[in-house]
């Protein structure tokens, strides 16, 4: 429908799907698993598996993550930069609990395994902020 | 027929009568069925634990301990990963309070003596959107409280 003014709305909608384009191009998809080991209350093996997605990921982005950065462009400088931060934020996306304990004559020793499985994360670059997002 | 029926009903009343008093003479104390005897401490304090209702949250709060290894580099790496154990102790026990515990127990007996006991503990859970509320560390110990907001509608 033209609008009172002329064109002006559809020439306003060509920058703003040119700007979200543009944003749309600096995104990507990341698989990242997350897994640590307990073993009689000592930490192990805390390893974070970050990789670009070979395949395109298909899901809904729920409860994104909005980390500040400069410029930087590449995630794992990002995340390493940031690693409390994004540890917690995988904590409360929730992680997989599996423990173990046994006790031999009154001895006790235990075993806790945290993990997040593979999961894909929808990336947005941008100049001041990174905002990652798991999809579902 | 009716002066028979009367007199029937007089014995029956009267034998009744007779079989209480022998009871009570006997000692035998006897209850109402509708009474119930109140609970010992242990089971009612069992009882009294909060459930999960619908149209309310419940909050679990746990107390996590984790321990730094001894071959830390610095205070502030030893710091990081006893916190790290805490947390995960924290989600455990807060596994342990939601879903329950497996619990599988053996003792070996030979000439009448315990040679070996046995007890294996297991917990698989998923846990999400819990909170630390507080952290402390002192003499090598992390301690992380954290809770977690329970409600109806999660477990449907």
């Amino acid at each position: 429908m033209r609008s009172r003014d002329g064109n002006k709305t559809f020439s306003l909608s060509i920058p703003i799907s040119i700007l979200f384009l543009s944003l749309a191009l600096n995104a990507g998809e990341y698989l990242i698993s997350y897994r640590y080991l307990i073993k009689d209350s000592i930490l192990y093996n805390e390893t974070l598996n970050i990789s670009q997605a070979m395949k395109k990921c298909s899901g809904k982005v729920y409860n994104p993550l909005i980390l500040e950065v400069n410029k930087e462009k590449n995630l794992k400088e990002i995340i390493s930069q940031n690693r409390e931060q994004f540890i917690y934020y995988l904590h409360k996306l929730g992680l997989n609990l599996v423990h173990k304990d046994k006790t031999v004559n009154y001895i006790q020793n235990s075993i806790t395994i945290l993990t997040l499985h593979t999961k894909c994360f929808k990336v947005d670059f941008n100049d001041n902020f990174v905002k990652i997002s798991p999809l579902k | 027929m009716r002066y028979l029926l009367v007199l029937l009903t007089l014995l029956s009343v009267t034998v009744v009568n007779v079989t209480a008093q022998n009871v009570e003479s006997a000692g035998i104390e006897t209850m109402d069925v509708g009474e119930v005897s109140p609970a010992p401490a242990s089971t009612q304090e069992t009882m009294n634990e909060d459930l999960l209702e619908e149209n309310k949250s419940l909050i679990v709060s746990v107390i996590g301990q984790g321990v730094a290894p001894l071959k830390s580099a610095t205070p502030a790496q030893a710091y990081a990963l006893a916190k790290r154990a805490a947390v995960a102790d924290a989600y455990r026990l807060i596994a342990e309070k939601v879903k329950g515990v497996r619990v599988d127990g053996q003792d070996l007996i030979k000439n009448m003596m315990v040679k070996r006991s046995t007890v294996r503990t297991s917990v698989i859970a998923m846990v999400r959107n819990a909170n630390i509320v507080e952290t402390t560390f002192k003499e090598g110990l992390c301690e992380v409280e954290m809770e977690i907001k329970l409600s109806h509608s999660q477990f449907q």
